[in-house]
């Protein structure tokens, strides 16, 4: 099912403009929704999640209005915001089976099958008589997809996941998307380039409300490929560099400033070709070197 | 530093706050409104009085305000927490006692700056143009300005303190409410019991608000000292308030020890959690998910509703407020309803199941569910938002109509659970008392019927509320506020216009709730579809994903209108119309409906048309015949008679007027003369008729006229149900029956009332030495004593009851296959003509019988009510014996007591019999306490004679010659039987009524010109009698009634007033006690004795000397209480005690003088406690400085 998006807009009553009329079109599978804190990414999840009306523009799931046909696309979603809470002295298992019933997973036998089978598969099984007050931020976030997951869904949306956790608890925490991703649409909001290089089989970057670059992941590296140079150079040296220069990254590797630069061109002055990413990309993007904004 | 900054920070935060400003202002209209509450037409004490000011303000602060300072001092602590700040406030370099002081003086600061508002608005309620000036006095800055410096702020540094350690400790805002409202609950419960501390001392500290202790101070004030005197700051309740700020203080130090700056557990728990085992968990659980997709229908939908419900109601029970709030809820009932049923003479009743659900349908109990309601409304609609857990929630496939049924039911499940609680705490209460007949049906109607149907349609208001304010705790107090003010103001308005209003319900144990079931059914079904409606708007306005602003809100609302939504508004609006529309046709069509303001004005125009003919010469009732149809279950009766009217006057009467009851319950179906006659004015809805005789009723002539009467009440009326018949229970009397002439006695009496229709002001009473004094003896011109046959027939399983001479009774079987039911029959007659009261009862009874000399003795009571049945018997043998030796014979072979329900009258007198209602049989006799059923019986039994055979005077006075005399004579059978010391007890209640009454109403006459002013009549009047007997001896004044009794019997036109008693007990008394009758009979007189310090010296011959220094002053009272010493020279009772004994060593009369002067008495054995009139007979207001211990010196 394709989830498509086009004009939409979203002004709050202080005058921030959220979104400016968006336009995208997110197939199966996993979608990294990338931008900083701040860019819209949560209005848009929210949306997408029938939480909130924009000013204009469609959403279409399928054959679903998800503007209008609110309780029809809550049938087929899961969301997983990005900060929420759990009445603490609820025990996980009651916690699901409680969702799964508004979920509308009906008889008692199938659901407790499929109660027990989150459980396992989001490692919450031996915790599951625990009170979720005492739960640390990994396995709450786990808590939060096996709840998303259930139903079934269609349409998945997983708002900001991986904020706070610990290295060892991504990993593990990506690798329990990576395998929905394969029956859904996950839609994955991030501001971590990571998360979606090592997920998303597509990817948008917003800011500012707007959609600065969609494709999949080898599409937007294949087009940078040989317009991005790095060299290091002294701290002090930098300011006179990104005179110079457009310096769309730099980072500390062993004490060094390693500077990437965007360039058509070889820029010389001991630079050296990079084999792109996806966060060079990110940075090309945000820099307005590449995508939408330097188009326009 | 810190500390200032804290303070300054919390300061300014709350300022700022809008909550702040709305709670102001909600006191400010309370206060404003209150004062339009008090306003009423003529109460001598003004409504802007220093003491009423004091003691409103006390109320105000403490009902209301409490449920402000609950908010503010739990927001200060607590807003940390839920905001998330604490972690970082905790970790700076801040002490304990900086952060808790700072915001405590904060929240100190900024409440006592709000509850000015309180002063302010009653200041400027008494300025209103529009309300009678005569009702206020000058308004004095001292008289707002004292009650907030002696009791407003005082108790708001305790209050305070507590609460804010509550809220501390507990970092919760529901124990605070909770909190709050027992603090508040638990004080007026204990009130009662500060009563009972007889050391002045204790008494006044003991008290943390101060309420008693004023309420002490002043109960004893007149009018005149209300209007006038300011409260001052006496001494003693300084010392009380600086106690109890002190406790505050400490209270205040031990929180700042034990208060710790950490996060509270389940964050600290979450924190140190250990997450789930690793390394033994493969990367990749194994197990596939099953893909089962939710099935959505109306089962689903079901589901979810109760999943929704579960889960709501779980996590509030799981909760540690619910436990306590549970337990306290149990505790309450057994607290509140300790004294249940407790009524006059501080005796109490048995705690019968209606009594003690009572407790919890009235009003203050509601307090509890209310506050119930209010919270966990408020917790139902923002828990989830608060844990965040919304943010999953909403997105899941749930309408918002099934989270709000489940919601809604979940609080419907937590009414039920504290339902629950009442009933456990009723059953325990009845235990705790030794009952044990708990009548778990009615505990189930009352508790889950009646009060579970006012709790839902309040929830379903709670929940609309706090949706659509959106703000936790103005929600709250916004929910607290509609509803108190609501119950309050809805006598004011149409029930249909005030939401969850309706008929209050009467239970009665012999009817049930009877007929104000009916209504009550309606008026709730009726509520119910305005609470669907409410649901509607719930609906719409519920907010689900992130907060929106009040425009977004309003065009999301309208997005959801949509096809479902609003056929269910349009079902729900259907339904208000048609439940409204059938109680309008009920209240309105069938019956008249009159605004409480219009209330009089069918009264008020009776007297504006008729009232010329009020001299007019009119035929008497020389006799009567009544035959009564009474069908229990329509309910109806039908009355058919006639008068024989005679001409008493000295002319002609050329036309008859005839009163009966108007009202569209009431037919005139025919009335006619023996002779031709042509009606004139035929008008019903004032029951006014004219009849022009042809020939003209001559002087000493009688004539016959015929009525046919029914009374059949249509569908139910606004205010009340009838209870005149009933199915079980029916008591009707003379006033269902035509009246001749018109009837003075049905003006309106409320001077206030008068002036609002335009009416002068009523003609007073005549004096009791007027001309015109004796002509009547009642309101009503009903004739003089006649004759009188009366046949009632009624269901036939219920006794017909007639007070007088059973001549036949007799059942009617209807030939077979008529269909109707038998019915019995009875025939009284009056044994000696008699005023025409034509009193009849119909009811289920069982009758117990007994028997004084030859007078046949009948209880008719409801069967189960045996407890009291012996009581009564002695009362009814006792009473006819001390009375037919004192003062005369009985004229009656029998005497029955016959049980009502509680819908009319307490207890009545009739010729032979007395009407009791149920409140009288389940009174319980315990040792220490008033036997009330025995004095109850002696009182109206004494009425045979007093009211009975002598009938005083309409005039003033009246009440001296019948309730005074009769409670005297009742007085003096219970000393007989029972001992001087239950004499005692009585005299010092009727003292206390007689001194309390006359400060609260502020009114006060001298005995012989009483009028409406029961505290005088029965209370002083008791007092005045007993006091002349120890002085000239119970012969002299029994002798003294038995002359005037013999003198009066039966006598009249003229009746004897209150002055040919006076003259009678004037005759009996030696000339030296003539001053003490002036005092007790003809003035309003007050003693104020002191006995300042008891000596004692140990005499050669062994015995002892007591030497006592007394200050006395006698003083004369005016109508509103102004004194004037006046000089005193009387016989007083001075008694010496010893340790141990209640007997007094010594107790002799001395005579005792204006001013200071002492007192030298020999007692034989060593003395402990000496003084004047040390048992406090005096009237006097201050009598616990009578008697001293004695110091024994060398």
């Amino acid at each position: 099912m394709t989830l498509s998006i086009s004009g939409l807009s979203k002004t709050y009553p202080n005058g921030t403009r959220a979104l400016k009329g968006i336009s995208l079109d997110v197939p199966p599978g996993m979608f990294g929704l990338l931008g900083r804190n701040g860019a819209g990414k949560s209005t848009l999840m929210r949306i997408l999640a029938t939480l909130q009306e924009p000013d204009e523009g469609t959403i279409r799931l399928g054959d679903l209005d998800v503007i209008r046909q609110k309780e029809q696309v809550r049938e087929t979603l899961g969301y997983l915001p990005q900060s929420f809470g759990f009445h603490p002295r609820v025990r996980a298992e009651r916690l699901l089976e409680h969702f799964a019933v508004l979920k509308g997973l009906g008889d008692a036998a199938p659901r407790r099958e499929v109660v027990e089978a989150l459980l396992r598969r989001t490692n919450l099984w031996d915790v599951r008589h625990q009170r979720v007050g005492t739960f640390s931020g990994g396995m709450r976030q786990r808590l939060g997809v096996a709840i998303a997951l259930l139903g079934n869904p269609k349409l998945i949306i997983v708002d900001e996941p991986t904020a706070g956790l610990d290295p060892e608890e991504r990993v593990r925490f990506l690798n329990l998307l990576s395998e929905i991703g394969e029956a859904s649409a996950v839609i994955l909001s991030t501001h971590i380039v990571e998360d979606v290089e090592e997920l998303c089989s597509n990817l948008a970057i917003i800011d500012r409300g707007e959609i600065l670059l969609a494709g999949s992941p080898a599409h937007v590296i294949a087009n940078i490929r040989g317009r991005i140079w790095r060299r290091s150079v002294a701290r002090e040296e930098l300011p006179a560099l990104e005179q110079e220069h457009a310096v769309i990254s730099t980072k500390l590797l062993a004490g060094q400033t390693i500077a990437h630069v965007y360039a058509e061109e070889p820029p010389g002055g001991g630079f050296e070709p990079v084999e792109p990413d996806l966060k060079d990309v990110y940075f090309a993007v945000m820099g307005g070197h590449s995508g939408a904004r330097a188009a326009a | 530093m810190r500390f200032g900054e804290v303070f300054r920070y919390e300061f300014a935060y709350r300022l700022r706050s809008i909550s702040t400003w709305i709670y102001a202002g909600v006191l400010l209209l309370i206060g404003f409104y209150i004062i339009h509450v008090a306003v009423s037409g003529t109460n001598p004490i003004q409504v802007n009085s220093p003491q009423d000011l004091a003691e409103k303000t006390v109320l105000l602060c403490g009902l209301f305000g409490i449920l402000v300072t609950a908010g503010l001092f739990a927001d200060a602590v607590i807003r940390d927490r839920t905001a998330g700040m604490d972690a970082l406030l905790f970790t700076t370099r801040i002490r304990p006692a900086e952060y808790l002081g700072g915001r405590f003086l904060a929240a100190l600061a900024i409440n006592s700056i709000l509850v000015f508002a309180i002063p302010i608005g009653l200041a400027v309620g008494t300025k209103m143009p529009y309300l009678p000036r005569e009702a206020f006095g000058p308004n004095r800055l001292a008289a707002y300005l004292q009650p907030m410096l002696l009791f407003a702020l005082p108790n708001l540094v305790l209050i305070g303190a507590i609460l804010f350690t509550i809220a501390a400790l507990t970092r919760k805002v529901i124990p605070v409410y909770l909190a709050a409202i027992a603090i508040f609950l638990g004080y007026l419960v204990a009130a009662g019991a500060w009563s009972g501390i007889t050391n002045p001392l204790l008494s006044a500290l003991a008290d943390p608000l101060g309420m008693n202790a004023l309420k002490g101070m002043t109960q004893y004030w007149t009018a005149s000292e209300r209007n006038t005197r300011l409260i001052g700051f006496p001494p003693m309740l300084l010392w009380n308030r600086l106690l109890w700020v002190a406790i505050a203080a400490a209270l205040f130090a031990v929180l700042q020890r034990t208060f710790r700056f950490t996060q509270r557990n389940e964050r600290r728990r979450r924190d140190e959690q250990v997450d789930a085992p690793r390394a033994a968990v493969p990367q990749r659980p194994s197990g596939a998910v099953p893909q089962l997709r939710g099935i959505f229908g109306s089962r689903t939908r079901m589901r979810q509703t109760l999943a929704v419900t579960r889960q709501s109601l779980g996590e509030a029970v799981s909760g540690r407020a619910f436990p306590v709030a549970f337990l306290a809820a149990i505790g309450l009932v057994v607290l509140w309803g300790w004294n249940v049923g407790e009524t006059i003479f501080e005796t109490i009743t048995w705690p019968v199941t209606h009594l003690v659900a009572a407790i919890v349908m009235t009003e203050p109990a509601f307090v509890i569910p209310w506050l119930v309601i209010a919270l966990y409304a408020g917790e139902l609609v923002w828990k989830d938002r608060e844990t965040g857990a919304a943010q999953i929630a909403d997105a899941a496939p749930v309408r918002t109509s099934v989270v709000l049924l489940g919601r809604f039911l979940a609080l419907v499940g937590l009414i039920v659970l504290f339902q629950l609680a009442f009933l456990i705490g009723g059953i325990l209460l009845q235990v705790l008392h030794g009952y044990y007949d708990f009548e778990p049906g009615l505990y189930l109607r009352i508790l889950f019927g009646w009060n579970l149907a006012e709790h839902v349609l309040l929830a379903a208001f709670a929940m609309t509320v706090h949706v659509l304010v959106n703000h936790k705790y103005v929600g709250h107090a916004v929910v607290l506020l509609v509803t108190i003010s609501s119950s309050s103001a809805s006598s004011g308005f149409h029930h249909l216009l005030i939401y969850n209003a309706g008929p209050k319900l009467v239970y009665s144990e012999m009817n049930g709730f009877g007929p104000f079931v009916t209504p009550f059914v309606w008026f709730k079904l009726y509520w119910a579809a305005w609470a669907l409606l409410l649901g509607v708007v719930t609906m719409l306005f519920w907010v689900r994903g992130p907060e929106l602003g009040i425009r977004q809100r309003l065009a999301t609302a309208r997005a959801r209108l949509t096809g479902r939504t609003a056929r269910l508004a349009g079902l729900a609006i259907v339904l208000i119309l048609g439940f409204g529309g059938f109680i309008f046709y009920n209240t309105n069509v069938l019956n008249t409906y009159l605004p409480a303001e219009k209330a009089g004005l069918p009264q008020a125009e009776y007297e504006r048309r008729y009232a010329r003919y009020a001299d007019l010469p009119q035929p008497a009732i020389g006799g009567a015949e009544v035959l009564y149809e009474i069908d229990p279950d329509a309910p109806a009766v039908d009355a058919r008679g006639s008068y024989r009217l005679v001409n008493q006057t000295g002319v002609p009467i050329r036309s008859v007027h005839v009163d009966s009851p108007s009202g569209r319950d009431y037919e005139v179906r025919s009335m006619t003369f023996d002779r031709a006659s042509k009606t004139e004015v035929d008008d019903a809805e004032h029951g006014y008729r004219i009849f022009a005789l042809d020939r003209a009723l001559a002087p000493g002539e009688s004539m016959k006229f015929s009525f046919d009467l029914a009374f059949r009440p249509r569908g139910f009326r606004h205010g009340g149900a009838q209870t005149l018949v009933v199915r079980n229970g029916s008591y009707f009397d003379r006033r269902l029956l035509p009246f001749i002439g018109y009837q003075p006695g049905f003006e309106l009496s409320h001077e206030g009332e008068r002036k609002s229709y335009g009416l002068p002001p009523r003609r007073p009473l005549p004096g009791p030495g007027d001309a015109a004094a004796g002509r009547y003896w009642s309101p009503f011109r009903s004739g003089d004593r006649i004759h009188v046959e009366t046949i009632v027939g009624t269901a036939a399983d219920q006794t017909p009851v007639v007070p007088g001479m059973l001549r036949r009774s007799w059942t009617e079987n209807p030939s077979t296959g008529s269909g109707q039911a038998s019915r019995r029959y009875v025939h009284y007659a009056s044994r000696v003509p008699e005023n025409f009261a034509a009193s009849v009862f119909s009811a289920k009874y069982a009758v117990a019988k007994g028997r004084w000399k030859d007078v046949a003795l009948e209880i008719f009571h409801h069967p189960p009510h045996r407890a009291n049945l012996d009581r009564m018997m002695s009362g009814m043998q006792s009473a006819l014996g001390y009375y037919t030796s004192a003062f005369g014979p009985y004229p009656y072979r029998e005497m029955r007591i016959i049980e009502v329900p509680p819908y009319s009258i307490h207890g009545r007198a009739f010729p032979s019999a007395v009407g009791f209602a149920e409140l009288n049989f389940i009174n319980r006799h315990e040792p220490g306490l008033v036997d009330l059923t025995f004095f109850g019986t002696a009182h109206e039994v004494a009425h045979q004679w007093w009211g009975g055979q002598v009938r005083p005077a309409y005039a003033k006075g009246r009440g001296f010659v019948s309730e005074s005399l009769a409670n005297y004579s009742a007085m003096l059978v219970t000393e007989k039987v029972l001992g001087p010391v239950e004499a005692q007890r009585v005299y010092d209640y009727q003292m206390n009524r007689y001194l309390q009454q006359r400060g609260e109403t502020g009114k006060d006459v001298p005995l012989l010109h009483v009028d409406d002013h029961p505290h005088v009549s029965y209370g002083k009047g008791a007092v005045a009698l007993y006091t002349l007997r120890e002085h000239i001896g119970t012969e002299a004044v029994n002798g003294a009634l038995r002359r005037f009794l013999e003198k009066y019997r039966g006598s009249g036109p003229p009746y004897p007033t209150s002055l040919d008693l006076y003259a009678e007990l004037r005759a009996a008394t030696p000339p030296s006690h003539y001053p003490l009758l002036t005092d007790l009979f003809e003035t309003m007189t007050l003693w104020d004795v002191k006995t300042q310090s008891a000596a004692a010296r140990r005499l050669p011959d062994g015995s002892y000397e007591v030497t006592l220094e007394v200050l006395a002053q006698k003083l004369r009272a005016d109508g509103t209480g102004v004194e004037t010493p006046t000089p005193m020279n009387d016989s007083i009772e001075v008694g010496v005690f010893t340790s141990g004994k209640s007997a007094p060593i010594s107790l002799t009369r001395q005579r005792i003088r204006t001013g200071k002067q002492t007192l030298r008495i020999i007692v034989p054995q060593q003395p402990s406690l000496a003084g004047v009139d040390p048992n406090r007979k005096l009237i006097e207001r201050e009598r616990g400085d009578n008697a001293v211990e004695v110091e024994t010196g060398g």
